[in-house]
């Protein structure tokens, strides 16, 4: 009798606690990271191969002036998992990796800059030209300007990065 | 008993019921870990700034006495921070933008090493280990536009370690579709060369394959001269192109013509590579290169390589190939010599243990005619390299593989294993 009362107890205790992280985690789920960029540049709207290809690095110009200018959130952050997830399709260390061997084969100079927080990519991306960046959408300054992906704002339906 | 465990278990329920109705309804949400870790952060950034607005009062103070050079073009965003400590939440940090700023040249070193232990059955060979390449590689962009690269590698010998400049190109930036660089490249003939380089930690296997090694001569594996390259218009398929003009070989087949060319003919490349935008890790292309050798005074070939190669490389799985037909005609007899050589390699990375191992097997062939009188030091090539690859960290990995080839026509086949450490640092 004692083991099943507290078997039951040890059960309901799971319930709960499961109940609360379910609860906590579910505070960030589904929102929309939205894409921003530098007020002066030249485009609105990107297909997600497109932005892929931005933050590939295979396009490293946004025009013959001004070049792109990365900007990544720093490991552990929401933003970040999404964009390997969906941007990159890559683990940590694959995205590490890619990035080593971006700059061995001279193809790219440097590897994106990265930032600590939402508040100091807002800041990056308003003050250096031709800077991107992934950002939680209710952390998006007003005024910022956002990119449309595959022709949707972060919000819309079928928005992809999320 | 049993009325006490039910009470207990709607009281539980309730609870859960309750908290998870409520979370959405305030608006202030419980803090997780990542937004104290973000309040940490901007804390740290505050800090910084008020630091940097104590080191700008300095910096004012030690400009107003005259007794040293103010930065003209810093001076008036720290003046500009003093005089507005309460609005900086909606104002760009200085510290990060000045910290995030590209500032030129801005040297960024990386360095590439292997151990290895290899031990074989083919007669007169001794196992045992060896220490590989030591290579480092220097990136610095120059300004917006002008970047160096530049890449060393230390090769032990019996007597002392063989230093070589492996690479060493300048590049402008027009825009994405032209850049142009000079200096000495790998030659963009074969996926291999310009993938991999000389970081072995970068490739799957222990070596290269045969028809690419290091101080072979089945392909020209460096070119000095100039070179340009870009994306090609052409939306989804992901188009691009290198194009270059340069010294070609030396007298000596497996080197460049660093110090100057071999004759006064310049041997040229071109290729195109398609990465198309839908099927993302996929690669394909082609390429040609033309020169023309003096491997001993008086003797001239012409040398035309075509290649083409199809690449997935995504590590779920991953597969790479190539294929190269060396043609040779010899000046002064018209005498024509096609040799070819192709590789195929597998692997994949298991989804277990972190995604830490990855297997792999690599065929590869090797033909030439045995009268080519260029290829002397080419031999005929069948074999097969089956292993495994573990990376310890993101930076370092152990390799072991074992090979089994035909090197030579009726020669007996050779067994051998090969174990790596690879690193970069």
């Amino acid at each position: 009798m004692a083991y099943w009362k507290h078997a039951s107890i040890a059960l309901l205790l799971g319930c709960v606690c499961l109940s609360l992280l379910e609860n906590l985690a579910g505070q960030n789920r589904d929102v929309d990271v939205a894409v921003v960029v530098h007020p002066d540049t030249p485009v609105s709207n990107l297909g997600l191969t497109e932005v892929r290809k931005v933050f590939l690095g295979d396009r490293q110009y946004w025009s013959t002036n001004i070049p792109v200018v990365l900007l990544i959130r720093a490991p552990v952050a929401r933003e970040r998992n999404v964009v390997l997830k969906i941007i990159y399709q890559m683990s940590e260390s694959q995205f590490k990796q890619y990035w080593i061997a971006k700059i061995f084969r001279a193809e790219s100079a440097s590897a994106p800059k990265v930032v600590y927080s939402n508040d100091m990519a807002n800041d990056l991306v308003t003050a250096i030209p031709g800077a991107i960046a992934f950002i939680d959408a209710r952390d998006v300054r007003a005024g910022a300007k956002v990119l449309r992906v595959d022709g949707r704002l972060p919000g819309e339906a079928g928005y992809p990065l999320r | 008993m049993s009325s006490r465990l039910l009470s207990l278990l709607v009281f539980s329920l309730a609870t859960s019921g309750l908290l998870a109705q409520s979370t959405p309804q305030t608006q202030e949400p419980e803090p997780s870990v990542q937004s104290l870790l973000e309040r940490i952060q901007r804390l740290e950034k505050r800090i910084g700034e008020l630091e940097d607005h104590q080191r700008g009062q300095a910096a004012v103070s030690a400009g107003s006495s005259g007794s040293a050079a103010v930065d003209n073009t810093k001076a008036p965003q720290t003046n500009a921070v003093l005089e507005q400590p309460a609005s900086h939440e909606n104002a760009p940090s200085t510290t990060a933008v000045r910290e995030a700023e590209r500032h030129y040249p801005s040297l960024q070193i990386r360095g590439f090493g292997d151990v290895d232990f290899s031990a074989t059955d083919k007669k007169g060979s001794v196992s045992g280990f060896n220490l590989g390449q030591f290579v480092l590689h220097f990136a610095s962009p120059l300004s917006e536009k002008v970047s160096y690269f530049g890449e060393l590698s230390f090769t032990a010998q019996p007597a002392a370690y063989e230093v070589q400049v492996e690479r060493s190109i300048i590049r402008y930036d027009y825009n994405d579709y032209f850049k142009i660089s000079f200096g000495k490249y790998h030659t963009p003939i074969s996926y291999w060369n310009t993938a991999f380089h000389h970081g072995a930690w970068l490739q799957t296997t222990v070596s290269r394959p045969e028809m690419v090694r290091f101080g072979g001569t089945f392909i020209p594996i460096h070119f000095v001269g100039l070179q340009a390259e870009g994306n090609i218009p052409s939306g989804g398929l992901g188009l691009g192109y290198n194009v270059g003009l340069g010294n070609g070989r030396s007298s000596i087949l497996s080197k460049a013509g660093d110090s100057g060319d071999a004759n006064d003919n310049r041997a040229w490349v071109a290729s195109v590579f398609a990465r198309p935008a839908r099927l993302y890790g996929l690669q394909f292309g082609g390429a040609v290169y033309r020169d023309k050798l003096t491997p001993q005074p008086g003797r001239n070939f012409e040398e035309l390589i075509t290649s083409a190669h199809l690449v997935w490389t995504k590590e779920h799985p991953e597969f790479l190939s190539e294929f190269a037909n060396v043609h040779h005609r010899d000046v002064l007899t018209s005498n024509t010599y096609n040799s070819q050589a192709f590789y195929i390699q597998l692997a994949y990375r298991l989804p277990w243990q972190e995604n830490k191992w990855k297997p792999y097997y690599r065929f590869e062939y090797i033909h030439k005619p045995e009268s080519d009188p260029v290829f002397l030091d080419v031999s005929d090539l069948v074999g097969s390299t089956v292993g495994v690859r573990y990376d310890i960290t993101n930076y370092a990995a152990f390799k072991g593989e074992y090979r089994n080839s035909r090197i030579g026509k009726d020669e007996p086949r050779v067994n051998g294993g090969f174990f790596q450490t690879a690193f970069t640092f």
